[in-house]
């Protein structure tokens, strides 16, 4: 590929860009808090504003690290953490990728976790997330699948660059993670407020014959908005 | 044994070799696959086209700003691009279903010298079918994917390089 303009010298001539850029800056430093909303609000050109806008971002990153629950299993086969994401904070994720109300107001229906894990093991581990069970004290839960949230987009008409970028925010459903390999996204259920148990089991080796890796998290929560 | 030892050097050291045995951190070889079609424009709206039958193999990344390994990569791509620059490599950088100015603020701030491909509506990415993104093919000059890549990689070590200049050109990929 060539590389025929400096797309970065471009910025100073391209139509707002540097304002909009400035703004997009702020809005990815805070996708994380809980404040998006109240930060995107506060924007605006004055340095009185925008030195407010810092402080906020700086009290509300220590809450949300605060708040924030981060489920941990590690084993010398592999590490998988759980990072429950509350209703605002995919909000101003998905807000921040200029997605529509009705998108967003789709999302906050459902719980949102962030997945990772590292395949510790010289051999490959098969994530299929049909192996995982999750269950409350009254019923198995359901992870809402790609395939359903393709129709719950079909719904709403939602263009198709905001499902590609939805989509690619999510965790594989299957995957065989290669020795060494580290991956990540969210999975996704209904929301709800009860507590429940997360069992995911791995099969691993090349044939899938090895012994199979069974991690159990328990006690996970729905994240809630921290105004609630 | 004298005679054994320079036999077992060429062997050891022989550059096809080198290339299967010592495959830098995070390359794979896999079975070759076709690879799916990519015509996509870049920020300046000039149409880059993979192709079949070239006498170059070609580097296609996807990649997009919010993920974070992507922002740590970036950097590290620019600059085997121009330390590549005159080899016979092509690469095609494609951003995944983003807006142009998400992509200009990303890019001025991470890597100013890409000019990525727009893949506006994600459907070429979908094609694909990366593991996740960021990542990353290597198509021989058949327009067989021969190798992918695993996660974001420090591209800019000198055994990335080392290791794409020496691809065989005839296809003859073991």
């Amino acid at each position: 590929m060539k590389l025929p303009l400096n797309p970065y010298k471009r910025l100073l001539i391209y139509n707002h860009a540097d304002t909009r850029m400035q703004a997009q800056q702020l809005i990815s430093v805070i996708s994380n808090s809980g404040y998006s909303r109240l930060m995107k609000t506060l924007y605006a050109n004055s340095l009185v504003l925008r030195a407010l806008l810092l402080v906020t971002i700086l009290f509300s990153s220590v809450q949300s690290v605060a708040a924030t629950t981060k489920h941990v299993i590690e084993n010398p086969s592999i590490k998988m953490v759980i990072i429950p994401r509350s209703a605002e904070q995919m909000a101003a994720f998905y807000e921040g990728r200029e997605f529509p109300a009705n998108a967003i107001a789709t999302t906050r229906e459902a719980c949102f976790f962030t997945i990772g894990i590292h395949n510790k093991t010289n051999d490959i581990l098969w994530l299929d997330t049909q192996q995982w069970y999750l269950n409350n004290k009254n019923s198995t839960i359901s992870l809402i699948s790609k395939e359903q949230w393709k129709q719950r987009w079909g719904k709403i008409n939602l263009p198709q660059r905001f499902q590609s970028t939805f989509r690619w925010t999510l965790l594989p459903e299957q995957l065989d993670f290669q020795p060494g390999e580290r991956e990540g996204g969210n999975i996704t259920i209904a929301r709800q407020h009860d507590p429940f148990n997360l069992v995911a089991t791995f099969n691993t080796a090349a044939d899938k014959k090895g012994t199979p890796i069974r991690l159990e998290f328990k006690n996970l929560r729905c994240a809630e908005d921290t105004e609630q | 044994m004298k005679k054994i030892l320079p036999l077992l050097f060429i062997i050891i050291f022989s550059p096809s070799l080198l290339a299967e045995s010592g495959l830098p951190k995070g390359i794979i070889k896999i079975t070759p696959r076709i690879a799916p079609a990519l015509s996509l424009e870049n920020m300046d709206g000039e149409k880059f086209t993979l192709k079949t039958n070239s006498s170059h193999w070609s580097f296609v990344h996807f990649w997009a700003s919010w993920c974070g390994p992507c922002r740590k990569e970036m950097p590290a791509i620019q600059k085997l691009i121009q330390a590549m620059s005159k080899d016979k490599l092509k690469f095609f950088i494609v951003n995944t279903a983003e807006s142009e100015d998400t992509i200009f603020s990303f890019l001025g701030a991470v890597a100013p010298d890409i000019n990525t491909l727009l893949d506006r509506d994600g459907l070429t990415t979908e094609k694909w079918k990366p593991r996740g993104l960021p990542s990353t093919y290597l198509v021989d000059p058949a327009g067989q994917i021969q190798y992918v890549v695993i996660g974001g990689q420090e591209w800019q070590k000198p055994q990335y390089s080392q290791f794409l200049r020496q691809l065989p050109i005839n296809n003859k990929v073991n």
